[in-house]
């Protein structure tokens, strides 16, 4: 009886379960509930990979990153221009250089696109400012969203400054939304168990005593910067394509919070607990607005779930999970 | 003429800045906890003043009441939030203080709705002087005056009376001050006291200078003080001071030193200077390396 | 495998719960619209975070004309009007989702909004939804065409106030040099300053430099010591919205600047008064909806109704505005006979003289900017005095 158990554990992976699971509920989703139930589904989808990203970056390494605004509004605009239709780029952007106003690309390389370039981003910054500690860190990541932000607005010829683009197509479904989530989250699962993300867990605990055991610090650090800027690039064109419209000001600092409180209340290095924590609050928010309307008292919701916020970290300080999974999904040792 | 305009303005500025930023770091310093709430405390101190003031309290005493009513404040929000948080990550205490934050900035909406109110201090701060044939405001003085005295204040406290140097140690090493037998939740709230009286305090002169005040305006502000802490070195008072200083200079002479089309890049430069500070400068100006806790 | 779906089943189980839930609550709004059922118009505001000064007496305004509407025996035979306010939280992500949510619980129109990033985000779903959506605050001319046929402005074009403050600059103040001060960190202001750049270069001006600022700025002395240093600057235009509005007429004149401070309807606001107090509100002139210091008596009734529901009087334009949206939409209803959503366009299309407080809408011309009066407010001693109307050129 034991060895069959073991056997079957080992051959089908829970995760794969999970996305077994996950792809019915989007079926359902989509085809028999509305628009805006869709709508909602997708941006709690959209702020898991942000969050399961963000743990990538912070979490596993203990890196204190406030950064991905920032790459999210490169990996947008850079997968907005793609995307736009050479009428549209006319129209909207007339004095754009000819090489850029005739490119017309394809969804999945224009993300794609978005994502490399501001991976690229992250790893020219990252080798000078990951040398910075904590806080530090988290001062100069900040300082990078408003110079994203600021060259955003002021290079209107490639991207109609304040204005923004708006009148995007409405390219990300919610089956695109679920396939990045599905790549997110694998990617970081294999991550955290590889030989990387044992150091990286490592480093976050300890990183001098990593690095006297013969650990490349930096290059880990550097590593999951720029994997984690890869998605929240990815993110960026998602959801600009998903809300039709984007300004340099749609990915500014709140935003960069509103992440980090997913990952503390998940639990910071646990990618389910990023998954439950991103998709519990965006859930208690959509379910709150009711009540505030019903009340006519607008900023209850907010008031509400900053007290639930304050009760889950007195009484669980490290977040739900902490450093570990979800049970049924820990692989065997 | 012209500098002399912008250096007088980047002083005041830079003040108020330095205020803030020393008020945050009393805290920050010890626990390492940067409390967004901070910036939230200041809109308290303003709202608070147009109170007093309605009733018609003497500004001598009414300014004494905003720097002990902060300090309750910050008081209960130890006792009430971060307390229990004790020995958690550092992060959880940052996100408690968002939470907090967000709580605070609705509640005020709530209460006093989202628009923004004027602000008038009584009279007497609104006569004005010439400086180096610049008309400035008696409320100016008041401002680099009070940085200025606070300032010494603080430094003076912590460096020669007891409970100061014990705040000191609580900042250097947690653990080691506790064995050392020092009352290490004390020295917190003390540090929760003055640093929330401070901010209370700012929010009356912010309102002052400025004339307008609204629910949401201790957001920008309290980041700008948590900024101004790091650069200037984590954990150091004169550092926090210097860090809203530079802020403030650097904000007011980049725009009116560059090239006018160059103004909306402002935040940029700011930023980027603060960067380059950093990459040089990696524990901030007065900071010391930190011990790595092993 | 039997083993691990067990495993798995309170992770279904969860799943499941979610969904069921969503659906219900959801579900619960979800409505056709029905003959005997209140007509439902979404009202789509930013009521809290960044944005929530301006949007907020938009939404109270649209529900106050609702009211007495419906106080007045309703409409289509007896029908009550029910605004639901949106909060969309200044959070882009929130207006399309909540869009969504408005079309799905059945309303006929939307309305809201005071700037034209939240207008872009929310408009094109209710343009491919079928169903009309009038603005009641953002003013970019543009809009109707970038949104499409379902998109109705309340309000005029930022080009129609900015050439008729330009105007009254070079015709009654005769200003010929001028400062610009543009808060670059939005579509609306930028626009303004564009237009008004625009005009006044046509007319034979000179702009002596444009310096920018941001929404959330509060110090402006870099920005006042240029200006002191720009001798010949005969007036200075400042393209901002409301939140600065107090705060740079203050600095401007403590700093001994006597210059004329000219603006367009960001400037409509108490603030502009009361911020730098009687001594110091003075020579600011600004054009905006004709509806302040105005004694029509659509405009004396709606401050009277608004101080009567809450209290307090109108906090800036955007109220008057989001009370003619209603006012502009409900019409459009009685004159469709129904609340079908290409009737009902058609029927605000052809608006020719509809009273609002803040002057006639009629959309006459191709881009479907209304043509309005605008008025010139003058700023004196802390008191606003009416001084000009402008009307645009047809």
């Amino acid at each position: 009886m034991r060895l069959k158990e073991l056997n079957l554990r080992s051959k089908i992976p829970p995760m794969a379960v999970l996305g077994l699971i996950g792809l019915i509920f989007v079926v359902i989703v989509d085809k028999f509930l509305s628009a805006y139930i869709t709508s909602v589904i997708s941006f709690i989808f959209l702020y898991m990979i942000l969050a399961v990203s963000l743990n990538i970056t912070n979490g596993f390494t203990g890196l204190f990153s406030l950064g991905h605004p920032a790459f999210m509004g490169v990996g947008g605009y850079i997968a907005s221009l793609l995307i736009l239709p050479v009428f549209r780029k006319e129209f909207f952007l007339p004095e754009l250089p000819q090489w850029l106003a005739t490119q017309q690309w394809s969804f999945f390389p224009a993300i794609v696109m978005g994502g490399l370039i501001a991976a690229i981003v992250a790893l020219i910054i990252g080798y000078p400012v990951l040398r910075l500690k904590d806080h530090y860190l988290g001062v100069a990541t900040i300082g990078l969203i408003f110079i994203v932000k600021v060259i955003l607005k002021n290079n209107e010829q490639y991207t109609r400054g304040a204005l923004g683009l708006n009148g995007l197509e409405f390219k990300t479904s919610i089956w695109w939304i679920y396939f990045w989530l599905v790549i997110t989250v694998y990617v970081a699962w294999k991550l955290k168990f590889s030989s990387y993300g044992r150091t990286m867990l490592g480093m976050k605990e300890n990183e001098m005593a990593c690095s006297c055991l013969g650990s490349n610090v930096t290059a880990l650090k550097i590593m999951a910067f720029v994997i984690g800027a890869f998605f929240a690039g990815v993110s960026g064109g998602l959801w600009a394509h998903l809300t039709t419209v984007i300004t340099p000001d749609s990915f500014s600092p709140s935003l960069a919070f509103n992440l980090v409180v997913m990952l503390v209340i998940g639990g910071t290095g646990s990618i389910s607990g990023s998954l439950i924590a991103a998709g519990g609050i965006s859930l208690l928010i959509e379910y709150l607005r009711p009540l505030e309307e019903a009340l006519g008292m607008y900023g209850l919701g907010q008031i509400l779930i900053s007290v639930v916020l304050l009760f889950v970290l007195i009484f669980r300080t490290r977040g739900l999970l902490g450093s570990s999974e979800l049970k049924f999904l820990q692989k065997e040792v | 003429m012209y500098i002399t305009e912008l250096i007088i303005n980047g002083l005041i500025q830079g003040s108020l800045y330095a205020l803030i930023a020393i008020g945050f770091t009393m805290v920050y310093g010890i626990l390492r906890l940067i409390n967004f709430a901070h910036g939230d405390v200041m809109m308290i101190g303003a709202f608070l003043t147009i109170g007093l003031l309605k009733i018609n309290l003497p500004w001598q005493i009414s300014m004494l009441l905003i720097l002990l009513v902060g300090g309750a404040v910050g008081f209960t929000i130890d006792k009430v939030a971060f307390r229990p948080m004790r020995g958690a990550p550092q992060v959880t205490g940052f996100i408690a203080s968002l939470a907090l934050s967000l709580l605070l900035q609705n509640l005020g909406i709530l209460l006093f709705s989202a628009q923004p109110r004027n602000f008038f201090l009584p009279e007497f701060f609104r006569k004005t002087t010439l400086v180096f044939g610049l008309e400035v405001r008696y409320l100016s003085f008041v401002i680099v005056f009070s940085t200025f005295i606070l300032l010494t204040i603080l430094l003076l406290f912590v460096k020669k009376t007891k409970l100061g140097i014990a705040m000191r140690a609580t900042a250097e090493n947690l653990q080691v001050a506790r064995l050392m037998g020092i009352r290490v939740n004390t020295t917190i709230m003390v540090a929760f006291v003055i640093g929330s009286g401070l901010a209370a305090y700012s929010g009356m002169l912010w309102g002052g200078r400025y004339g307008q005040v609204d629910p949401l305006m201790g957001f920008l502000p309290g980041l700008k003080a948590f900024v101004a802490a790091v650069i200037g070195g984590v954990g150091s008072i004169a550092g926090a001071a210097i860090g809203g200083y530079i802020l403030g200079f650097s904000e007011i002479l980049f725009v009116g030193l560059l090239p006018v089309g160059m103004s909306g890049y402002r935040d940029a430069f700011v930023f980027g200077l603060l960067i380059i500070i950093l990459l040089f400068l990696p524990n901030g100006i007065l900071g010391t390396s930190e011990e790595v806790r092993a | 495998m039997l083993k691990l779906l067990k495993k798995a089943r309170p992770v279904a189980l969860v799943l499941i719960l979610i969904l069921l839930s969503t659906s219900i609550l959801m579900a619960a709004g979800k409505a056709e619209d029905a003959k005997d059922k209140p007509i439902k118009l979404g009202g789509m505001y930013n009521l809290t975070g960044g944005f929530s000064s301006i949007d907020a007496p938009g939404l109270s305004g649209a529900k106050l004309k609702a009211k007495l509407i419906n106080e007045a025996g309703g409409i289509l035979g007896g029908r009550m009007i029910e605004v639901v306010g949106y909060d969309t939280q200044t959070d882009q992500q929130a207006a399309a989702t909540q869009s969504k949510r408005a079309i799905d619980q059945g309303v006929v129109a939307g309305l809201g909004y005071g700037d034209t990033t939240y207008v872009m985000a929310a408009a094109p779903l209710y343009q491919s939804a079928g169903i009309p959506f009038v603005t009641s605050g953002a003013t970019h001319p543009d809009l109707p065409k970038w949104v499409g046929d379902m998109f109705f402005m309340v309000p005029f074009g930022d080009d129609d106030q900015s050439y008729a403050i330009a105007d009254f600059a070079w015709n009654t103040l005769g200003v010929r040099k001028v400062v610009i001060w543009t808060d670059d960190s939005m579509d609306f202001t930028l626009a303004l300053s564009k237009f008004f750049k625009e005009r006044f270069i046509e007319l034979g001006g000179t702009i002596i430099h444009e310096l920018f600022y941001q929404t959330g700025d509060t110090d402006f002395s870099a920005h006042i010591a240029r200006l002191r240093d720009a001798r010949d600057a005969e007036a200075v235009f400042v393209g901002s919205v409301p939140n600065e509005a107090g705060l740079t007429v203050k600095q401007i004149r403590e700093a001994g600047i006597k210059i004329p401070i000219i603006s367009a309807d960001g400037y409509d606001t108490e603030l502009v008064a009361t911020v730098p107090g009687p001594a110091l509100a003075n020579d600011v002139y600004f054009s905006t909806h004709t509806y302040r210091s105005d004694d029509r008596p659509e405009v004396l009734n709606f401050i009277e109704e608004y101080i009567k529901e809450y209290k307090r009087e109108p906090e800036n334009a955007f109220a008057a505005c989001g009370f003619d949206a209603v006012g502009l939409i409900a019409d459009a209803i009685e004159r469709a006979g129904t609340t079908e959503g290409k009737a009902l366009q058609k029927a605000l299309a052809e608006t020719k003289n509809y009273q609002g407080v803040t002057g006639q809408i009629a959309y006459t011309r191709p881009s479907r900017v209304p043509v309005k009066p605008i008025a010139i407010i003058g700023v004196q001693g802390g008191k606003f005095e009416y001084l000009d109307t402008w009307w645009p050129e047809l």
